[in-house]
C-alpha cells in the first residue's frame, strides 16, 4: 500500500522482498530530509538459541534462519566450526560444497532478477502480471530455478531445509552417476542464463552511479564460494578472524536489523555487484564473456545495472556446476570426525546477496558458547539507505506514484532479504514510530 | 498416474507446518508424499499437465483455527494467504500463474487448514494439529482415480 503526505515518499510495506519492512523518505523539494529503511519483521533469537547446543547441530539450526539461502547459513556454520576444530575437509568435499553453492545461487538469483526484478523494469505490478505478456521469460524463469532446487535437493538430503552440510563434509554425498545425471539440465541452464544476460542487457536503467566501497571474498584462483581473503575497492584485505576488527553493528532505532558499518568509514556494499568488480578476472571464460557481450565491465557503480549483474553470476553458476559434475570423484569419506574439541572459528562466505560472517566459540565438550552472525542484508542496509538519500532528489519532479515505484526498485536492487536481517536482534521499537507508519 | 500429494509449509513457523505434518503422517499410513515450501515458483515448476495433483496448505481466511478447507474447481479459488510463504507468492499465486503459463495439473484440489500462529517457532496449534489427522485420513482413504476425473481441469482454459 502507498500513501502520501507533502513530499513524503512511503510504502508501507515493500513488495518483492523477502520479509516484511517499509520506506519512508521525506523530503523538501529536491532536499531529503529523511531516510528509513524499516525492517519490522519480528526478530529472531538464533545466536541465543545455539549457546549451548553441540556444535553439529548449528548447521542445521542457521539453515533455519532463511528459506531462500539456507545453503549460506551451513556454509559459513561448518566452516567456523571447522576452523574452532581445526580440522581441514577432503578436496573433493570441497567441490561438492561449491556445487552445493552453485545450486543456491541460480535458485536465489533467477528468482530475484525473474521474478522479483524484471517486473519494475518492464513496468509490471508483479511476476504475474508480467507473465500473462511474457509467458517465456516466466517459463525460462521456472526452469532455472529449478534446476538450482535440484542441485541443492540432491547435495541437501531433502526438499526444504536441507540437512545434509556436516562438520567435516557431508552426512552423505552422491555417487558420479547422480551427479552425471544433472549434466543435460545444466547445458540448459547455461544457454538459458547466457539469453538471461542478452534479456537484462537490453532493460533500461536510470542513469544514476554511486562511489561505493565494494566488499567480498577474493580467492587467487576462484571465483568466491567459501573460501578467500575480505577485500574491498579501498585497501581493506583482511581474514575472516579480523572481521569484527573492521566492521561494526549499530543500533538504529527505526530497524528490527542492526546496520553494519566499515569502522571509520560507514556504509559499504555487498553482493554480486562487489563479488563482480573485485573477482571479474576469475570468473569462468564463458561468464566472463557474457559480461563482455553484454557491454558489462568493473566497477559496475550503477545499483539498478546489478540485475545483468546477477544473470552473469547464473552463467558463472551454471559452468562451474557443470564442470563440478563432469570432474566429480567421490571422496573417500564423506566427511572427517570432528572431535569435541575447545576453540574459536570464524568463517565469511558468499551467499547470493553477500558475505555471511559466522564465528563461534566452542568449549570442550563441543558445545557453543557464543555465536555471532552477521547476515549481508543487514551490511547492505546502511548503503540502500545512501542509496534512496542520493536518488530520491532525481526523481522528486514525477508523479508521486512514479517517484516511490523508482525508489522502491532502488531497494530491490539489493533483493533485500529481511527475514535474514532480523535473526538475531532484541530491542524494541518505540510506538510512535510504529504509528508513524502505518502499522 | 497416481496422484501426486504435496504438503506445503514451514516447519519452522508455527501454524504454517501444517502441510508438512500432514505429509509426513501420510508417509506413516504408508502414502507416497512430498514436501514443499509453497513457494508459487516452485510448485508450479513442479507441475505437469499430466499430474493428478493433491496440495494441503495452511491458510488464513478468517473461519475458526483448525478448519478444513477443500477447494477444487477449474482452477480452484484459493484464497490469497497473506505473507506467509516466500515474497508473498503460496498456493493461490501458483493457481493464477499455472493458469497463465497452461502449466496447470491435469486435476488439483487443494486442502486449507486454517492457522493463527506464524511466527517463529515449532509449537503447533492443537486445533491445527487435529485438522492435520483429519486431513491425512481423508487422503490416505480418497479413492484415487475416482477423485481424479471428478475434478478434471480443462487445460484450454486461460
Amino acid at each position: 500500500m502507498t500513501r502520501s503526505v507533502g513530499r513524503t515518499i512511503r510504502v508501507d510495506t515493500l513488495a518483492r522482498v523477502e520479509g516484511e519492512g517499509a520506506m519512508l523518505i521525506k523530503m523538501s523539494g529536491t532536499r531529503v530530509s529523511d531516510v528509513k529503511l524499516r525492517i519490522y519483521e519480528p526478530p529472531r533469537f538464533f545466536e541465543a538459541f545455539l549457546r549451548g547446543r553441540h556444535f553439529s547441530e548449528v548447521a542445521d539450526i542457521t539453515a533455519r534462519i532463511c528459506g531462500i539461502c539456507p545453503i549460506a547459513y551451513q556454509m559459513s556454520a561448518v566452516h567456523a566450526i571447522e576452523r574452532a576444530l581445526g580440522i581441514q575437509i577432503s578436496p573433493e568435499v570441497r567441490m561438492l560444497r561449491r556445487l552445493f553453492y552453485c545450486g543456491e545461487w541460480i535458485e536465489s538469483h533467477s528468482l530475484h532478477v525473474y521474478m522479483l526484478h524484471a517486473p519494475d523494469f518492464l513496468g509490471y505490478q508483479d511476476a504475474i502480471a508480467m507473465a500473462k505478456d511474457h509467458p517465456e521469460i516466466a517459463k525460462r524463469a521456472l526452469r532455472l530455478k529449478k534446476i538450482g532446487n535440484r542441485i541443492v535437493s540432491l547435495l541437501g538430503g531433502r526438499e526444504i531445509h536441507p540437512i545434509s552440510a556436516a562438520v567435516g563434509g557431508f552426512h552423505k554425498v552422491p555417487d558420479k552417476n547422480r551427479l552425471r545425471e544433472l549434466e543435460e539440465d545444466l547445458k540448459w541452464a547455461l544457454d538459458a542464463s547466457i539469453e538471461t544476460v542478452r534479456f537484462t542487457a537490453g532493460l533500461e536503467f536510470p542513469d544514476f552511479e554511486q562511489d561505493y566501497e565494494f566488499v567480498a571474498l577474493r580467492h587467487p584462483g576462484e571465483y568466491p564460494f567459501n573460501e578467500g581473503r575480505l577485500v574491498s575497492n579501498r585497501g581493506l584485505d583482511i581474514d575472516a578472524a579480523e572481521y569484527e576488527d573492521h566492521f561494526i553493528e549499530q543500533h538504529v532505532k527505526h530497524s528490527n536489523a542492526l546496520h553494519s558499518v566499515l569502522r571509520g568509514r560507514g556504509a559499504y556494499l555487498v553482493g554480486p555487484m562487489a563479488r563482480f568488480n573485485l573477482n571479474f578476472d576469475t570468473l569462468s571464460e564463458v561468464a566472463r564473456q557474457a559480461a563482455s557481450d553484454a557491454g558489462l565491465k568493473p566497477p559496475v557503480k550503477n545499483p539498478f545495472r546489478s540485475i545483468i549483474v546477477r544473470a552473469v553470476e547464473i552463467a558463472f553458476a551454471c559452468a562451474e556446476a557443470l564442470r563440478i559434475v563432469r570432474e566429480y570423484e567421490p571422496p573417500s569419506l564423506p566427511r572427517v570426525e570432528a572431535p569435541n574439541r575447545p576453540g574459536v572459528g570464524y568463517a565469511i562466505t558468499e551467499a547470493p546477496r553477500g558475505i555471511l560472517y559466522h564465528r563461534y566459540a566452542v568449549d570442550e565438550a563441543g558445545l557453543i558458547v557464543t555465536a555471532k552472525i552477521v547476515p549481508p542484508t543487514s551490511q547492505n542496509q546502511k548503503q540502500i539507505e545512501d542509496d534512496l538519500r542520493q536518488f530520491a532528489p532525481r526523481v522528486a519532479n514525477r508523479s508521486l506514484e512514479d517517484a516511490t515505484w523508482q525508489c522502491e526498485q532502488a531497494i530491490r536492487n539489493y533483493d533485500p532479504c529481511i527475514s535474514c536481517a532480523t535473526h538475531f536482534l532484541k530491542l524494541t521499537v518505540e510506538q510512535e514510530i510504529g504509528q508513524e507508519v502505518g502499522q | 498416474m497416481s496422484t501426486r500429494i504435496v504438503g506445503c509449509g514451514n516447519p519452522h513457523r508455527m501454524d504454517d507446518a501444517a502441510g508438512v505434518l500432514v505429509a509426513e503422517r501420510l508417509r506413516k499410513l504408508g502414502v507416497s508424499a512430498e514436501i514443499q515450501s509453497g513457494g508459487a515458483f516452485e510448485l508450479v515448476g513442479s507441475w505437469h499437465e499430466d499430474d493428478d495433483m493433491i496440495l494441503i496448505d495452511a491458510v488464513v481466511t478468517g473461519s475458526p483455527v483448525g478448519k478444513v478447507h477443500v477447494w477444487d474447481g477449474n482452477p480452484p479459488q484459493v484464497p490469497s494467504k497473506a505473507q506467509l510463504s516466500s515474497h508473498g507468492f503460496g498456493v493461490a499465486e501458483a493457481v493464477n500463474l499455472g493458469r497463465i503459463l497452461r502449466l496447470l495439473p491435469r486435476t488439483l484440489r487443494v486442502y486449507g487448514i486454517e492457522g493463527k500462529n506464524f511466527g517463529i517457532g515449532e509449537t503447533v496449534s492443537p486445533e491445527v494439529l487435529h485438522a492435520v489427522e483429519e486431513v491425512a485420513q481423508r487422503v490416505a482413504h480418497l479413492p484415487r482415480e475416482a477423485s481424479a476425473h471428478s475434478l478434471q481441469i480443462s487445460s484450454s482454459r486461460s
